[in-house]
């Protein structure tokens, strides 16, 4: 068990990673009931940008806070000049936008920029050399870049939240989530606020894949997928319209996958469980909680009326 | 004020005679291809009904019953394993092989229908993207443990003798072909015939019911669990005996033969061709096989794309924005954009009720004109 904190802070870094994407996912969800299955997309793409504008002699994390702010455009864009009028014709429509949008951004991606597919180099957002650490105990280690992706979610996430609870903005953009049309009638311009949510979401997207490119000290065309598919299960897990949700449904989860790829080395049924299975594993987590709350654990469960 | 549509009578001379134009066109386009295509034209044609039979399987639970489910690829993916792995490893008969592929993808497909009952949309879309995406996982660790090789042997499905094709000698690769063709073909016809049949059925009343309300619908007496999951297993069948035709028609398979992308493709086809309209998975599957065929073999060499398209593999990316660009032009596949487009000249009218009509509901009718009955939904629309 001596490795126990070691994973766990491991877990912590990635998993705050799943909790920025989810909660990218958590604030599009609230306002349209829509699932982005395009995030990761979005995120990818944004982050070849950021790569792109280093790549031209801006500091790094100047390029990723440009590039995040493209994205937050961009969003916005997608959801004016796609999502708002595919809603309006069919609800399957919307899904399908947001699939097609995943294959397009992606092979676009792999398009614009060369060599995307076997990856780019990119750097660390945080200093990564062998020996930057801070040693917690003897057999725990915790990466200085570990800590700055950590703090940079929280820093962010924090924000998010403040945005939610203390401006007028987050206040309409729970009453939208709560109730569009008393929103509405209330004076809130909900396309304005769902075009917002759009575009915030967006933005997160795009540091998180920056951060995500970070730690991989590479970025190629597949780098979001398996990322994608754990924040959207960290989404499931907390309860699809509960942002608070998001955050503990990552966390928790990065735990999890960290504990599932190192653990089972010392056990004897490692030929069944490897590091390859972490994800089974993770998604038959969810699959008992959905069980018992089909909301997730955080989300709140809609009463119908016939 | 815009001209009035024409009327048919459901099952009058004239719509069985339209019927029958119809299904005999197909059918001479069938025997035609069979007799003079190529085997690649053949093979193209075959992948195109797998996919147009797991479209039709995923219409049955997404389009009438409303359970998404991006997860068919791994029902696909069992049956073909299975019957991969029984007819190689253990000598089997291909088509005993087909009966406990489908007996097991009907049973993971009652296993998932189980969470689904507590599941809606967005939840029951990403557990089943969770189960499609740990499939190849799975697939990979069967490889590597129980074939011991990085791939699985297709069941190089075999001519059967009364057919007259010929299994050995210079013409086996053509008639292999054709006989993939017919298999894929009346699989294909048998998907088609079980969905209608369902559909025009009580059953099919109650999974449209559930999909339109369920509350409501177990108030009048649907067995909301029974229901769901026997169509999840059954759409699960129908998704796994794409899969069996697909190991039937391929040399190897590996674990990425079906991944999600596998299920992406069943959605975009039953929605390009009309999700909850019979006819659609099958129109979507052939029109999106052969769109994203065209786009592969001839994007690469159009000289006028700008600049960085011109270079790489162009194709999926013309593919997503054709995509797109097709939602705003026929958000209801092009099954829903033909019949909106048609309603405008002539409607089906249905049959009228068995139960003689009352006085007073003759007396409207007369006033109405007999022609009218069941234009309101033509009208409505206009």
């Amino acid at each position: 068990m001596g490795h126990l904190l070691q994973y766990i802070l491991n877990g912590l870094s990635k998993g705050s990673i799943y909790s920025l994407l989810a909660l990218g996912l958590v604030v599009i969800y609230r306002g349209t009931g829509h699932l982005n299955f395009a995030q990761g997309e979005m995120a990818l793409f944004a982050t070849f940008g950021a790569w792109w504008i280093n790549d031209h002699g801006v500091p790094l994390w100047i390029s990723v806070v440009l590039a995040a702010i493209f994205a937050f455009a961009g969003g916005g864009i997608i959801e004016f000049g796609l999502i708002r009028p595919a809603g309006r014709r069919s609800p399957l429509a919307v899904l399908v936008v947001t699939i097609a949008l995943f294959q397009a951004l992606n092979s676009l991606s792999g398009l614009l920029f060369e060599n995307a597919g076997t990856g780019l180099p990119f750097d660390s957002l945080f200093p990564n050399e062998p020996d930057d650490f801070w040693r917690i105990s003897d057999d725990a280690v915790w990466r200085y870049q570990n800590i700055g992706v950590l703090l940079t979610v929280l820093v962010i996430t924090g924000l998010v939240f403040a945005l939610f609870q203390k401006t007028k903005l987050g206040l309409a953009m729970r009453m939208v989530a709560n109730n569009a049309e008393s929103a509405e009638l209330s004076g809130v311009s909900t396309r304005r606020i769902l075009m917002f949510s759009w575009a915030l979401s967006a933005g997160i997207g795009a540091i998180g894949g920056a951060l995500v490119a970070g730690i991989n000290t590479n970025v190629n065309v597949a780098s979001m997928f398996s990322v994608f598919l754990l924040a959207a299960a960290a989404a499931t897990l907390g309860g699809l319209d509960s942002p608070i949700g998001a955050i503990v449904g990552g966390l928790s989860l990065g735990v999890v996958e960290s504990l599932v790829q190192n653990y089972p080395k010392d056990w004897p049924a490692s030929t069944y469980i490897g590091a390859d299975t972490a994800i089974a594993v993770a998604f038959l987590i969810i699959l008992i909680v959905l069980l018992v709350r089909p909301a997730g654990l955080f989300g709140s469960s809609r009463v119908e009326r016939v | 004020m815009p001209t009035r549509p024409q009327a048919i009578r459901e099952a009058s001379p004239l719509h069985w005679a339209i019927r029958v134009v119809a299904a005999g066109s197909i059918a001479i386009v069938a025997i035609y291809l069979a007799s003079s295509a190529t085997p690649s034209t053949l093979g193209n044609v075959t992948e195109a009904c797998t996919l147009a039979i797991a479209a039709v399987g995923l219409n049955l639970l997404y389009g009438f019953n409303g359970q998404i489910s991006i997860g068919h690829s791994v029902f696909a993916g069992l049956a073909a394993f299975t019957a991969g792995y029984t007819v190689n490893a253990w000598e089997w008969n291909p088509y005993v092989s087909l009966g406990v592929a489908l007996a097991l993808c009907f049973l993971l497909g009652v296993v998932l229908g189980l969470p689904a009952l507590r599941l809606k949309g967005p939840y029951l879309a990403l557990v089943t993207l969770a189960v499609a995406f740990v499939w190849p996982t799975i697939a990979a660790k069967f490889l590597d443990q129980k074939v011991k090789a990085s791939t699985l042997k297709g069941t190089r499905l075999k001519p059967l003798t009364w057919t007259g094709l010929s299994v050995k000698g210079k013409d086996a690769r053509l008639d292999r072909a054709i006989f993939l063709y017919w298999t894929a073909i009346v699989i294909l016809l048998l998907a088609y015939v079980i969905v209608r049949n369902l559909r025009k059925s009580r059953i099919g009343r109650a999974l449209v019911a559930i999909r339109d309300n369920e509350t409501a619908a177990a108030v009048m007496g649907v067995n909301l669990k029974l229901t769901k999951t026997i169509t999840f297993g059954i759409s699960a069948v129908i998704a796994g005996a794409s899969g069996w035709i697909t190991a039937a028609r391929l040399a190897t398979m590996d674990e990425n033969t079906f991944t999600i992308l596998t299920s992406i493709r069943y959605l975009l086809a039953l929605f390009l061709g009309g999700a909850a309209t019979l006819v659609g998975p099958v129109v979507g599957a052939f029109a999106y096989f052969f769109v994203d065929d065209y786009l592969k073999d001839h994007a690469p060499d159009w000289d006028w794309l700008p600049g960085p398209l011109s270079k790489g593999p162009v194709a999926p990316f013309l593919l997503g924005v054709l995509v797109i660009a097709f939602v705003f032009v026929a958000p209801f596949g092009l099954v829903g954009f033909v019949k909106d487009q048609v309603r405008k000249v002539v409607v089906i009218a249905p049959r009228p009720l068995r139960k003689a009509p009352s006085s007073a509901d003759q007396e409207q009718h007369e006033q109405a004109g007999p022609d009218r009955a069941g234009l309101e939904t033509g009208e409505g629309r206009t």
